[in-house]
């Protein structure tokens, strides 16, 4: 019968199509390769679990990850994700890991302190690195937990003072992801180095409303920076992962990018991960995240890696194409303060 | 040509007395060919149950050739989902722990879908109905533990169900669509609700936005793996259904849902109905938003509790094409694929949307029911629409 036919034949097509169904009973690409015995002191497997943000967020993340695949190079480490796709998940995807016994476990970002902190109570063998996790050593008594922070307000004073100094119109702006600490950190450091570069100016900051995907949520970041671009900002620092990037893609396609409107990255150097923000690009705020991460783990390779809080580098990235474009006194300026936040002759003074 | 058969008629049996007429088939109009008999006059009668687990199955074919073309086995990708999900203990509790708000929040639009009403409404209810709770948790935190339970569940539903009251209402006196109102209240709530959780209802020490948590003795860990409101869940999906079927409020809702303009020559106020099912839907959403906050680990209002629950509501209210009581195998289902969704990654490396695409395309061949007419054209009933109330 025709309508029997009709129900049939699509069926038996797909059926055919996949008879003979080869592919791999194992990891496809991209960069998994965890098949062996993790539970074997001879294999170092190291895993991370991301927070909400893809692999690929161009941001922080991408250079946790980074950071883990120079593990991976170095001392021929099994590697593997997972990215998080529902907050409720982080304690079940952890799980993954350490029932496979893995040696090291990353987790990425500030909302994952607290499942991170239970499971290393739980698994005293197992190593855990938090990034951007502060440990309240008097709470936490773990050793096997390393929390990695960053000085953000650091990074932040740094390009702070850059856009205050490159401000005409003295009013800069900030589009913040949610508001924990290591976000303030930027935003706080951000808005003091435009005071003391240049006390006229005004600084705008917005977070992103809790409840959604703060930091994965581009088109409200792009949107918010329309609306301060129309209050008359002209440099905008996009702080939040994916969140930041929609911010700065609005800000390159608005006529006068590069020239009188300017924005400014977060986490790593944009400039070679946000390709479309190259019109107005002018430098980002770096933690330098994949070096942090790449330290610790061959600590905890070579068995010395010890709990508590351990403090990574921040820095800007270089100028690219602007390097000629920025007047050679501020970019002297910039430096001057750039090597004294390092050496520490220079405090932000931002408290939270 | 064959003779139509008659239609069923009282049959006498051997006393004399009446024998019951049977339930009404799927009868042809008058003219038409008569309903077929054997195997295709079971899949005729039945296609409510078959029709989703056709296209459920073609869906998961068509996604086993996505996840053939990334180079996996895709039988061995699925045995790992499934396995994980519905097999592994605490894949189990999770698949068990995401069945709760899916069913819930599925019943939150198929109640009014029944009515006639798309109530895209369910994010916004189930976060008001979660937030009260947290307050209330919150104002009674130095109760005993069950009081606490009851009283703030009570709240919870109370805060859902005004909430979408709120849409029901406007569209009862005004005739606002509820599409568009309940859009716009759910991003009333979220703005609403960062407030509350920047301000009144926050925390201070936890250095994230988050109300205080729900006290020792009033949290509701998994027994076992069974997660606390799985019992309620599934007997409010069956309380439906049989609300629905055998009573005089259910007569009324699938009445107006059939054709509003025969109920209210008969009588039915549509406006009382249309407010009661968006407040009963509301309500249900609220509910799984606080026996969430008591249910999940910890226990506070914080980013991510509602995540995409609400409008997971509406695939699942689809998926069991408007029946409440598929609302049960849909809400395991999607339940499962999530929950399976980071050990197949774990497996095998594909990304966690592949598991959204799976869903996707099931929606998409369930919510064909062009396919069927087609396949069924010559035999099937009218009326068989899911929401009468577009551009109604």
């Amino acid at each position: 019968m025709r309508s029997t036919f009709i129900i049939a034949a699509p069926l038996c097509v797909l059926a055919v199509g996949l008879a003979g169904c080869g592919g791999t009973t194992g990891s496809a690409g991209s960069g998994t390769t965890a098949g062996a015995d993790c539970s074997s002191s001879k294999v170092f497997c190291v895993g991370l679990v991301t927070d909400g943000s893809k692999i690929d967020d161009k941001s922080f993340n991408q250079a946790a990850w980074g950071g883990v695949q120079k593990a991976k190079d170095s001392f021929d480490a099994q590697v593997k994700y997972i990215e998080t796709t529902d907050a409720k998940d982080y304690a079940a995807n952890i799980k993954q890991f350490t029932d496979q016994k893995f040696d090291v476990i990353v987790t990425v970002g500030f909302l994952m302190a607290d499942p991170t902190a239970a499971a290393a109570a739980q698994h005293p063998d197992t190593k855990f690195i938090g990034v951007d996790q502060s440990i309240d050593t008097e709470k936490v008594k773990s050793t096997n937990l390393t929390g990695l922070t960053f000085p953000a307000d650091q990074a932040g004073y740094a390009v702070g003072y850059l856009a205050g100094l490159l401000t005409k119109t003295h009013k800069i702006g900030a589009i913040n992801g949610l508001e924990i600490p290591p976000v303030e950190k930027y935003f706080k450091g951000y808005e003091a180095g435009a005071q003391a570069a240049n006390p006229k100016v005004k600084v705008v900051g917005v977070y992103h409303p809790a409840g959604g995907q703060p930091f994965n949520d581009p088109v409200w970041g792009a949107g918010e920076a329309k609306k301060q671009l129309a209050q008359g900002v002209d440099i905008i620092f996009g702080i939040g992962s994916n969140t930041g990037n929609g911010a700065l893609n609005e800000v390159a396609k608005t006529s006068g990018a590069g020239t009188t409107l300017f924005c400014i990255g977060v986490d790593v150097d944009q400039w070679g991960t946000v390709p479309e923000a190259h019109p107005c690009l002018v430098t980002s705020a770096e933690k330098l995240i994949s070096d942090g991460v790449g330290e610790l783990l061959s600590q905890a390779n070579n068995g010395t890696m010890k709990g508590g809080n351990f403090i990574g580098k921040t820095g800007i990235s270089s100028l690219h194409d602007f390097d000629s474009k920025i007047p050679a006194d501020v970019k002297t300026k910039v430096d001057v303060v750039v090597k004294k936040l390092a050496d520490g002759s220079l405090q932000t003074k931002v408290e939270l | 040509m064959r003779n139509p058969t008659p239609p069923p008629t009282l049959r006498e049996t051997v006393s004399g007395a009446e024998a019951p007429t049977p339930s009404p088939p799927v009868v042809a109009e008058r003219g038409a060919p008569a309903p077929p008999r054997g195997v295709l006059g079971l899949l005729v009668r039945e296609q409510s149950i078959l029709v989703p687990l056709i296209a459920l199955v073609a869906a998961f074919l068509v996604g086993a050739l996505l996840i053939r073309s990334q180079g996996v086995n895709p039988t061995y990708a699925y045995k790992s989902l499934f396995s994980y999900a519905l097999f592994g203990g605490s894949g189990l509790t999770a698949t068990l722990q995401k069945m709760v708000p899916l069913v819930l929040c599925g019943l939150a639009v198929t109640i009014p879908l029944r009515v006639g009403l798309l109530n895209i409404g369910g994010q916004g209810q189930f976060m008001v109905g979660a937030i009260g709770a947290a307050a209330a948790a919150y104002a009674l935190r130095s109760a005993p533990g069950v009081l606490t339970i009851v009283v703030t569940m009570v709240i919870g539903v109370l805060a859902g169900s005004m909430w979408a009251s709120i849409a029901g209402l406007l569209k009862a006196t005004r005739g606002v669509h509820e599409v568009i109102s309940t859009i716009m209240l759910n991003s009333i709530a979220s703005g609403l609700i960062d407030w509350l959780l920047n301000g009144p209802l926050a925390d201070r020490e936890v250095p994230y936005p988050a109300s205080h948590a729900v006290a020792d003795s009033a949290q509701l860990p998994p027994f076992g793996f069974v997660p606390i409101g799985l019992p309620i869940a599934l007997v409010l999906a069956v309380a439906t259904a049989w609300v629905l079927r055998r009573t005089t409020l259910g007569f009324r809702f699938e009445t107006v849902g059939r054709n509003k303009h025969a109920a209210a020559y008969a009588g039915i106020s549509i406006r009382a109905t249309t407010v009661l099912a968006m407040g009963i839907a509301g309500a249900c959403a609220g509910l799984s938003g606080a026996i969430e906050l008591f249910e999940v680990d910890p226990y506070r209002y914080q980013d991510g509790i509602a995540g995409n629950l609400g409008f997971d509501g509406i695939t699942i209210a689809l998926l069991a094409r408007g029946n409440p009581l598929g609302t049960i195998p849909a809400a395991l289902l999607v339940a499962a694929m999530r929950a399976g969704a980071p050990h197949l990654g774990f497996d095998t490396g594909l990304r966690p949307e592949i598991v959204d695409m799976l869903l996707a395309i099931t929606l998409l061949f369930v919510s064909l029911p062009l396919v069927a007419r087609l396949i069924f054209r010559r035999h099937t009933a009218k009326g068989n629409e899911l929401a009468s109330s577009w551009g109604a």
